[in-house]
């Protein structure tokens, strides 16, 4: 597999930066306590692309083909490439299509990839709440589209595994086992939704790679990343992984109790880069939530990716244009003080 | 594949479909043409011998699931993932009447009553309603106690004779306290931050499963309502299937078995083959229907003596 190729150093310093390093060597001058590692990091930078899509049954293929294009993805890229889509498929109930990603969105990815150049596009899920993930691939549409589609779908709940070391090292887990089927794929590609959480503050193309950890071994509801913390989960798996390329759903997406009992929110965007923090702290701001009082997200910063809106070229339209408050509970800490400011 | 509920055909079928997943050696693949694995040979062994499958050939899988044990009892879904050990109460069932197989089969029984999840006391502030102390069975060592594990090890200590062992009887409260208010359950959670989730029906088919002849009917009769009115529509192997043992395990069927199963079946050409543990379920599911309040997960020697009313 091939590595992210959007989140090299500038080489720079900026003024945060330089403020953040000047105040821990005034705090390691004094003695009292030990600075993060992450303080002294030198500032990356990445584009992320943001699309106006009002709904579904506009043309998303055109809209994703538009976005990886302007992000520099070129048919020589792409040419010959198996890509597997993974989308954020949790469990399913009525009335409730936006806990996952809208199969429609799925299918211009597909499309898009395949007018890349792409030699084959799969979908691949380890839902993390339903033993029965081909309920979920029913009862969520999906099945319809990729059977209409002829594409293939994976359980990723149920394949057999391979060890990484973990590169992350922010929980006690030595090695991360990842879908055998990952070694036959040139490009993994993290499709999430935009929706709020009630345990990480936002869920988006970096949280949705829980669901590629197999249930076989991490058991469900994926209890081994939730013992070991899920915010330094989500750093070791996307450390060790290192996707591809991610385009969060936001046409419809989620506010308040996510990532299930929360309520539909129209966004109207998609949002898309190689760089998984840069996407994520976009939509964060699309949302309304300050990405620095997001725990992972702070803690990628400049490692795995740049959050700094001046670290983030934007291509497409502007964060203030589609800029809409996702609703945050109070009485869920996860979500306390994160609005933007 | 034409199958009906109660016939002979549906044996026939399933065991052909099972046979196909049989390795020379006698053990499971995940799919056809696939590699050994511990939860489909075991699956394969239950849904073969309620089908009525060559005592040679089963002989033969128990013995090849006896060398998947590790020295304290347990059976993991890999060797080199021994924390994985939510297939050891499959095994236990697996080896069900089998003399040559006791021996294992006991020290598998000690591994579960001698082995705890992670538990900890409830804050009053938690988020999650469930009493955290309540021990069941995790899925994977030093994690929580989750629904679809505990529910699988009462029916394991229950087959060997231990269904009123403080752990059992333990389990059966985690159940219990785990059933959401409005009925049904879940993977294993009922309240988050004050709301309601969501039940599902593989959850509340294997709970059913394992309550049975435990509790009283009205303790569990939302439970067997929500799923009641949600099988029609199930599609699926593994829901379809938990569902069908859930409700025989309590005398209960749709009147439309016959059919759930005929389509379940055929959806194949639209998901591809099932995975074995999959079809294996869907096999039992549709065979309980016959079973008057057995279900064929335990061997019929569990239920002998019991009054009718235990098994309601």
């Amino acid at each position: 597999m091939e590595t992210q190729t959007d989140s090299g150093t500038n080489g720079g310093l900026t003024r945060r930066n330089v403020l953040r390093a000047v105040a821990a060597g005034l705090v390691i001058g004094t003695g009292l306590l030990v600075v993060p590692k992450r303080y002294f990091r030198l500032p990356q930078q990445a584009k992320t692309f943001v699309a106006k899509v009002d709904a579904y049954q506009l043309d998303i293929a055109g809209v994703l083909t538009l976005g990886m294009m302007e992000l520099g993805i070129s048919r020589k890229e792409l040419q010959g490439k198996r890509i597997l889509l993974k989308p954020n498929l949790v469990e399913t109930a009525s009335g409730a299509p936006h806990i996952n990603t809208h199969p429609l969105v799925l299918r211009g990815a597909i499309e898009a990839f395949l007018r890349l150049g792409a030699a084959t596009v799969m979908v691949a899920e380890g839902p993390g709440h339903r033993r029965d993930t081909l309920a979920v691939y029913e009862e969520s549409g999906l099945a319809d589209v990729l059977t209409e589609d002829g594409i293939t779908f994976h359980d990723l709940n149920y394949i057999t595994g391979y060890e990484l070391p973990n590169a992350g090292s922010q929980t006690t887990m030595k090695t991360l086992t990842f879908p055998g089927l990952f070694q036959e794929v040139d490009w993994i590609v993290s499709m999430a939704k935009m929706k709020t959480h009630h345990w990480t503050g936002a869920t988006l193309s970096m949280k949705n790679l829980f669901g590629v950890m197999p249930g076989m071994y991490y058991g469900w509801p994926k209890n081994v990343l939730h013992k070991v913390g899920i915010q330094n989960s989500i750093l070791d798996i996307n450390a060790t992984l290192k996707p591809h390329f991610a385009i969060v759903d936001g046409i419809i997406g989620m506010e308040g109790d996510g990532p299930i009992m929360g309520s539909p929110k129209q966004a109207g965007v998609l949002v898309m880069g190689r760089n998984f923090p840069a996407v994520d702290a976009t939509c964060c701001r699309i949302m309304g939530i300050d990405p620095y009082k997001v725990s992972y997200l702070e803690r990628a910063d400049n490692w795995l990716g740049p959050i700094g809106e001046r670290s983030i070229e934007q291509r497409g339209e502007t964060i203030a244009s589609v800029q809409t408050n996702f609703e945050l509970i109070d009485m869920i800490p996860a979500q306390q003080g994160i609005r933007l400011a | 594949m034409e199958a009906r509920v109660g016939s002979s055909s549906l044996r026939t079928l399933g065991s052909a479909a099972l046979l196909r997943r049989a390795l020379p050696s006698g053990e499971f693949s995940g799919r056809p043409g696939g590699q050994f694995q511990v939860d489909s040979t075991a699956w394969g062994i239950l849904a073969l011998t309620a089908c009525g499958g060559s005592a040679e050939l089963l002989d033969q899988s128990r013995h090849l699931l006896m060398r998947e044990q590790l020295p304290d009892g347990r059976l993991c879904v890999k060797k080199p993932h021994p924390a994985s050990y939510w297939p050891t109460s499959l095994a236990i069932l697996a080896w069900q009447d089998s003399q040559s197989c006791s021996e294992a089969q006991q020290r598998s029984v000690r591994f579960l009553l001698n082995t705890t999840g992670f538990h900890f006391p409830r804050q009053s502030d938690a988020p999650s309603a469930h009493d955290s102390l309540l021990k069941g069975w995790p899925w994977v060592d030093e994690t929580h106690s989750w629904v679809e594990p505990t529910a699988m090890s009462v029916m394991a200590l229950r087959a060997t004779g231990h269904g009123r062992h403080d752990r059992v009887q333990e389990a059966v409260r985690m159940l219990l306290d785990r059933q959401l208010p409005h009925g049904g359950w879940n993977y294993g959670n009922t309240l988050v931050f004050g709301k309601e989730l969501h039940p599902m029906p593989e959850n509340t088919g294997a709970a059913l499963a394992g309550l049975s002849g435990s509790v009283d009917r009205d303790v569990v009769l939302p439970s067997l309502q929500y799923l009641h009115s949600e099988v029609a529509r199930l599609q699926t192997p593994i829901s379809l299937g938990w569902s069908l043992l859930g409700l025989a395990a309590w005398q209960m069927a749709p009147p439309n078995a016959a059919t759930l199963v005929e389509r379940c079946l055929a959806n194949q050409k639209r998901y591809g083959e099932y995975e074995t543990s999959a079809l294996c379920l869907l096999v039992l599911g549709a065979l309980a229907m016959e079973m008057g309040g057995q279900i064929p997960l335990l061997s019929a020697s569990v239920y002998k003596g019991l009054p009718l009313a235990l098994t309601q």
